[in-house]
C-alpha cells in the first residue's frame, strides 16, 4: 500500500515533465523518423513515399556543398574555438592579476543575443566603412572581400561563431585547470620537468575528461550551425556557406519540402551520433 | 572567492608598481612561484600581462564599444572612411529612430514576458520532476530519467522540423505556450537539479515527515530553501537561455506584434539604416549584460555544474 | 476626458445612425457573422497609408454587414521566411498576398483555395489580362486574385545621370551604354556604385532570368524538362556583369543578398541602375527613403521579352464559403474599384503618396485600365514624363511567365552569379555547366 502510494504521489509530481517530454521531445523525435519517409504539406493527409526524400535530398546538387561547409566549418570552428579557448585558459591561470576582469570580458558576448554578434559582424564586414577593412587600412594593408568572396566567407563565419561562443569554453577549462592538485606539478618539477613537459604530463592528462567532453559537444554544436549562415550570406557565394542545417531550413521553410527537410535531420543525427559512439569509446578506453 | 582574491591582489599591485614585492600566488600552477619571481619571469609575466589585457579588451570589448558609439553616430559619419573613433556630435538619435523603427517597446516586452512566463513553467515542472525522481523514487524512475536525458543527444536542429510540425498540428503557433512547453522539457535542468536534490541529507527530510509533512510539504519547507544556490543557477540560465533564442522563436512566433527581440531584430534589420540598427543591437544587449553584472558568480559556477566530472 | 466621452458619443449616434439608416440587406444572410483576417495593412511607420487603409476598411465592413475585417501589418506582407511557416500552421490570414513567383509552389501544394465559384465577386473580374489571369489558373480552376503585373524594365537614378554628366532624359537603351553610364556613375567615387546587382538569397537567381528572358534567351526548354540557361544569351548576361564588376569596377565590391539589399543601396541614392519594374519606385521612395523625384524608368536594355513580375491574392485553403466570399469582396472593394481603396488616387494625392508612377499593368488596355490610367495621371504628383521610356517600352515588349520551380532554380543561379560577382578569375562556361548539371538533376528529382 504505501508503496503504491509512494508511486502514485511521484507519478503526480511527474506529470507535467512527463506530458511535456512526450509531446515535445519523444513523439517529435519519433515524427522525425517518420517524417522522413512522408510526403506533408502540414494541410493535407501526409502520403509515404518511401525513400523518395532521401533520394531528393542526395541528388539537389546543394547537398554535396552543404557537407563540405559544414565539415569545413566544425573543422575551422574547432581549430579556433577549441583550441584557443584552452589555451587561453592556461595562460589565464598563470595570471595573478586581472583576473576577474578577463574573465567576465571573455564571457561578455556569450550573454549576447546571437542576433546582435552576428548583425554587429555584418558591419564589421562590410567591405568599405566596416572595422575590419578599415583597420587594415591603417596598418596599409590591403583590405579583404569578407562575406563576399567565397575564399574568405566561411571564414569569416568562424570567426564571428569564435567570437561569441569561445568565453563559456574558456571559462569551463579554467575551471577544470584550478582543480588540478598543486602536489602534482610540484612532483612534476622536482622530477626535473621543464614547462612544457608539465603542460604534457600533468595539465592534459588531468583535463583529457573534460577535454574530451567538450571537444564532444563543440562537434555537435559548430556542425549544427544556422543563424551565422541564414542571416550573413544566405548560403552563398557560390554555396561556399550552405551548411546543413542551413539547407534543413531551406528545405522546409522555402520549399515546404518537410519530407526532405526530414530526411536531411536523420542524415545529420546519424553522423552526429556517430561521433558521440566515437568519443564514448574514447572516454571508455580512458576509464580502462 | 577567487575573484576577490584577484581584485585585492591587483589592487595591492598597482600601489607598489614593479619591483619590490614579489608576485604573489595563490595556488600552484604550471610556472612556480620561484620561476615567476625570478628576473626574467617577472618581465615576462608583466608583458604577458599586459598584452593579454589589452588584446582582450580589444577583441572583446571594443566590438561592444564600436557598436554604442555608431550608434551615437549620424548616417553620414557611421559611412564615414576612415571612421572616426570618437562620434562628432554624439546623438541619440538612432535610439529613438531604432525604438521607432523597429517597435523595441512591443519586442522587450514580448521577450520578457516570454522568458519570465516561460522561467516559472519550466521551474515548476522540472523542479517537481526532479523531486519526484530524487526523492519519491517511483517505479521505472530510472528509465524515465534516461528518457530524458537521452533528448539531450538528438541535436536540437535536427528535431526542428518534427517540433515545428507538432507544435502545428496543436494549434499553438503564435501562442506563447508554443514556446513554453518545448522549454520545459529540458532533460538538462532536470539532471542538475535531481542531482542537487540527491545530496540533500536524508536526516533532514526524514525529520520533516515524523513531523507529519507530507511529500509537498517537504517540497517547500525543506527542500527548495536548501536548493537556493542551484534553483539559482538554473533560473538564469533557463531565463537568458530564452531570451537569446531564435530559431524556435523565429518559427513560432511569427506575427509581427508577438515576435521576440532577437526575431524582430533580424525581420527589420534589413530595411533601416545602419545606425538604427547599431540602436536597436545596444538595445537589445543591455537586458543580458545587465543579468550578467548582477548575477555573474552564479552564471560562471552554473557553467562549470554540470560538464565537470561528466 | 470630457472631450474623449463626447466623441464617442458621436461616434455612437453616428453609427447607429448609419445602421438604422440603411436598408437592411433582404436575404444575404444579415445575421450571419464572418470574420476575415486580411494581409498587408500598412505599418504603422508609414501612419497616413495606415489610416488611409483604416478608413477603407471601416467603410468596407459598413457595406458589408456581418463583416468583420481585422487586418495584420507584418512587412514586407509576403516575407519568404515566414510565408511557409504561417501558411503551415494555420496562421495564414483569410486573404493573403503571393508573388509571382511562388504562385506554382502554393497551387501545386494545395496551399490556396479554389476561388472559381466567387470570381463573380470581382466586378472587374474580366477586364483583367487574360494572360495574367491565366498565373493563377490550374486545370481550368482560378487560385487567385492577380493584383499586381508589371514587366522588367531598368530603374536608374537621374540625380546621379545628371552628377556623372550623363542626360537623364537619355537613358542607356544598349547593354553598351550601360556600362559607358555605369563607369561613369562609379567614377563619382566616395561609395558610388554604377549598376546595383544581386547575388545571393535566390534574388541572384531571380534577376538572371530577368536578364536572359531580356535578351532572348530561356531558362528551361519549351517542355521545361531541360535547363536551357547555358546558352549565348546566359554567358552574355553573366559575361556583362563580369566586366562591369571587375574591368569597370563600376558595381561595388559587396555582394547583395536578399531583396532589401539593393533596395536599401538604391534608396540610399548611391546606386545609378538596377533591373527592376516600376514597383521598384515605389518601394524605393515609400519603404527606403528615396527621393521620389530622383527615379526613372525605361525599358529594359536591347529587350526581348519581359519576366512577368506582381502577385496576387489567394484565399486560404481552410476558409468556409462565407469567409472566401467576404475576402473575395473585400479585394474587390479596396484593390479592383476604380477611384477606391489602393486606385482612389485622389485621396492618395492629398495624403502625399507618389502617384503616377507606372507600376501596375493588371488591367492592361481594357475599360477598367483605360480609366485607371486617366485617372492616376489627373491626380499625379510626380514628373509621369520621367516614366514614359518605360511605358512606351513596356507595351512592345512580350511578357514572359516564370520557370516552374522558380525557387529551385533561382538558388542554383545564385551559385553562377555570386561567383561572377566575387570572383575575379570565375569561368564563366563552367558557371553555367554546373548549373545546367544541378538544374537538370533538381527537374529529374522532380519529376
Amino acid at each position: 500500500m504505501p508503496v503504491l502510494r509512494r508511486n502514485l504521489t511521484a507519478y503526480g509530481f511527474l506529470c507535467a515533465a512527463l506530458l511535456c517530454f512526450a509531446v515535445f521531445a519523444w513523439y517529435p523525435m519519433a515524427r522525425e523518423f517518420i517524417l522522413s519517409f512522408q510526403s506533408t504539406n502540414l494541410i493535407d493527409p501526409p502520403t509515404w513515399v518511401g525513400l523518395d526524400n532521401f533520394s531528393y535530398a542526395v541528388s539537389d546538387p546543394a547537398f554535396a556543398d552543404a557537407w563540405l561547409a559544414t565539415l569545413q566549418f566544425t573543422f575551422l570552428a574547432l581549430a579556433c574555438g577549441y583550441v584557443v579557448p584552452f589555451v587561453v585558459a592556461v595562460v589565464l591561470n598563470e595570471l595573478r592579476h586581472a583576473r576577474a576582469y578577463l574573465r567576465f570580458v571573455v564571457y561578455l558576448p556569450v550573454m549576447l543575443p546571437p542576433i546582435v554578434a552576428v548583425l554587429l559582424f555584418r558591419w564589421f564586414f562590410d567591405p568599405g566603412p566596416g572595422l575590419f577593412n578599415q583597420v587594415l587600412g591603417f596598418f596599409q594593408l590591403p583590405g579583404l572581400a569578407w562575406l563576399d568572396s567565397p575564399t574568405t566567407a566561411l571564414i569569416s563565419l568562424v570567426i564571428v561563431s569564435t567570437w561569441m561562443n569561445m568565453g563559456s569554453a574558456t571559462l569551463i577549462y579554467l575551471a577544470a585547470l584550478q582543480n588540478i592538485p598543486s602536489e602534482l606539478y610540484e612532483a612534476a618539477e622536482l622530477d626535473g620537468a621543464g614547462i612544457w613537459k608539465r603542460i604534457r604530463h600533468v595539465t592534459i592528462p588531468q583535463t583529457r575528461l573534460i577535454l574530451l567532453l567538450m571537444l564532444m559537444l563543440q562537434i555537435v554544436a559548430t556542425m549544427q550551425v544556422f543563424i551565422e549562415p541564414y542571416m550573413l550570406t544566405g548560403g552563398g557565394p557560390e554555396n561556399s556557406t550552405v551548411t546543413v542545417a542551413y539547407l534543413l531550413f531551406q528545405y522546409a521553410f522555402t520549399y515546404q519540402n518537410y519530407g526532405s527537410a526530414g530526411a536531411l535531420g536523420m542524415m545529420l543525427m546519424i553522423v552526429l551520433l556517430a561521433f558521440a559512439a566515437f568519443q564514448l569509446r574514447l572516454t571508455r578506453e580512458d576509464k580502462t | 572567492m577567487i575573484s576577490v582574491g584577484a581584485r585585492a591582489g591587483t589592487r595591492r599591485g598597482r600601489a607598489r608598481r614593479r619591483r619590490g614585492r614579489p608576485i604573489e600566488s595563490q595556488f600552484r600552477t604550471i610556472i612556480s612561484p620561484l620561476q615567476l619571481n625570478s628576473r626574467w619571469g617577472r618581465r615576462i609575466y608583466w608583458a604577458v600581462l599586459v598584452t593579454i589585457v589589452v588584446s582582450f579588451t580589444l577583441i572583446f570589448l571594443f566590438p561592444l564599444y564600436w557598436m554604442i558609439t555608431g550608434a551615437m553616430k549620424t548616417g553620414e559619419e557611421i559611412a564615414q572612411m576612415p571612421p572616426t573613433l570618437f562620434p562628432a556630435e554624439p546623438t541619440l538619435d538612432s535610439y529613438v529612430e531604432a525604438w521607432d523603427l523597429f517597435d523595441l517597446g512591443t519586442l522587450l516586452w514580448n521577450t520578457a514576458y516570454y522568458s519570465f512566463g516561460g522561467w516559472l513553467f519550466c521551474m515548476a515542472v522540472d523542479v517537481s520532476a526532479a523531486y519526484a525522481l530524487s526523492r519519491l523514487r517511483p517505479m521505472f524512475g530510472g528509465v524515465i530519467l534516461g528518457a530524458m536525458l537521452a533528448t539531450l543527444m538528438i541535436p536540437a536542429m535536427v528535431v526542428l522540423i518534427p517540433l515545428y510540425v507538432t507544435v502545428v498540428d496543436l494549434g499553438l503557433l503564435n501562442n506563447p505556450w508554443g514556446l513554453w512547453f518545448p522549454a520545459a522539457a529540458n532533460g538538462f535542468n532536470i539532471f542538475l537539479l535531481k542531482r542537487f536534490f540527491d545530496s540533500i541529507p536524508r536526516e533532514l527530510i526524514e525529520a520533516a515527515q515524523i513531523d507529519g509533512a507530507g511529500p509537498l510539504r517537504v517540497l517547500w519547507s525543506v527542500v527548495l530553501p536548501i536548493s537556493r544556490p542551484i534553483l539559482g543557477v538554473v533560473s538564469i540560465f533557463t531565463i537568458v537561455t530564452s531570451f537569446k533564442d531564435f530559431v524556435w522563436p523565429l518559427l513560432v512566433m511569427t506575427d509581427s506584434d508577438k515576435m521576440t527581440l532577437s526575431v524582430g531584430l533580424s525581420q527589420t534589420a534589413g530595411m533601416v539604416s545602419q545606425n538604427a540598427i547599431m540602436g536597436g543591437l545596444v538595445v537589445a544587449s543591455v537586458p543580458t549584460i545587465i543579468v550578467f553584472f548582477i548575477f555573474q558568480r552564479h552564471i560562471m559556477a552554473g557553467l562549470t555544474a554540470g560538464s565537470i566530472k561528466g | 476626458m470630457k472631450r474623449a466621452t463626447g466623441l464617442l458619443v458621436v461616434t455612437a449616434l453616428g453609427l447607429s445612425a448609419c445602421g438604422s439608416g440603411e436598408p437592411a440587406t433582404p436575404t444575404a444572410g444579415a445575421a450571419e457573422q464572418v470574420t476575415i483576417t486580411v494581409a498587408c495593412q500598412p505599418a504603422k511607420s508609414a501612419p497616413k497609408e495606415r489610416q488611409a487603409w483604416d478608413d477603407d476598411v471601416a467603410t468596407f465592413m459598413k457595406a458589408h454587414p456581418g463583416v468583420t475585417v481585422k487586418s495584420t501589418d507584418q512587412q514586407p506582407c509576403f516575407d519568404p521566411k515566414t510565408f511557409g511557416p504561417k501558411l503551415a500552421g494555420g496562421q495564414m490570414e483569410t486573404v493573403f498576398v503571393v508573388p509571382v513567383t511562388n504562385y506554382d509552389d502554393v497551387i501545386g501544394k494545395s496551399q490556396a483555395l479554389d476561388i472559381s465559384a466567387y470570381t463573380s465577386e470581382i466586378k472587374n473580374w474580366n477586364d483583367l489580362r487574360t494572360d495574367v489571369r491565366e498565373l493563377v489558373t490550374k486545370d481550368g480552376k482560378t487560385y487567385g486574385v492577380p493584383n499586381v503585373h508589371y514587366g522588367v524594365g531598368l530603374v536608374y537614378n537621374r540625380k546621379l545621370f545628371t552628377d556623372a554628366g550623363l542626360d537623364p532624359n537619355t537613358p542607356p537603351t544598349t547593354w553598351a551604354e550601360v556600362r559607358e553610364a555605369a563607369k561613369k556613375i562609379a567614377g563619382l567615387g566616395s561609395g558610388h556604385v554604377g549598376y546595383g546587382e544581386y547575388s545571393g538569397g535566390n534574388t541572384g537567381g531571380w534577376h538572371f532570368t530577368q536578364a536572359i528572358y531580356g535578351r532572348g534567351g530561356n531558362i528551361l526548354t519549351p517542355d521545361n524538362k531541360q535547363a536551357a540557361f547555358n546558352s549565348p544569351e546566359g554567358k552574355a548576361v553573366l559575361q556583362t556583369l563580369h566586366d562591369m564588376r571587375w574591368t569597370d569596377d563600376s558595381m561595388g565590391n559587396k555582394l547583395l543578398v536578399g531583396w532589401e539589399s539593393l533596395m536599401m543601396a538604391m534608396g540610399s541614392g548611391k546606386v545609378g541602375m538596377m533591373l527592376g519594374a516600376p514597383d521598384v519606385v515605389t518601394d524605393v521612395v515609400n519603404k527606403f527613403k528615396g527621393n521620389v523625384a530622383d527615379y526613372g524608368i525605361t525599358g529594359f536594355p536591347e529587350a526581348k521579352a519581359s519576366l512577368s513580375g506582381g502577385e496576387a491574392f489567394m484565399v486560404n485553403p481552410k476558409a468556409t464559403p462565407a469567409e472566401a466570399k467576404a475576402g473575395l469582396q473585400w479585394i474587390d472593394f479596396r484593390f479592383n474599384t476604380v477611384g477606391k481603396g489602393r486606385f482612389d488616387f485622389a485621396r492618395g494625392k492629398t495624403i502625399g503618396n507618389p502617384v503616377g508612377v507606372p507600376d501596375n499593368d493588371v488591367y492592361g488596355d481594357s475599360a477598367t485600365g483605360k480609366a485607371l490610367q486617366a485617372d492616376r495621371k489627373t491626380n499625379a504628383t510626380l514628373p509621369v514624363e520621367n516614366y514614359e521610356p518605360y511605358v512606351q517600352a513596356a507595351a512592345t515588349i512580350p511578357p514572359k511567365a516564370e520557370p516552374p520551380h522558380a525557387q529551385e532554380l533561382y538558388a542554383i543561379l545564385d551559385v553562377a552569379m555570386s561567383g561572377v560577382l566575387s570572383r575575379k578569375d570565375a569561368d564563366l562556361d563552367k558557371l553555367l555547366a554546373d548549373a545546367e548539371t544541378k538544374a537538370n538533376a533538381v527537374l529529374a528529382a522532380k519529376g
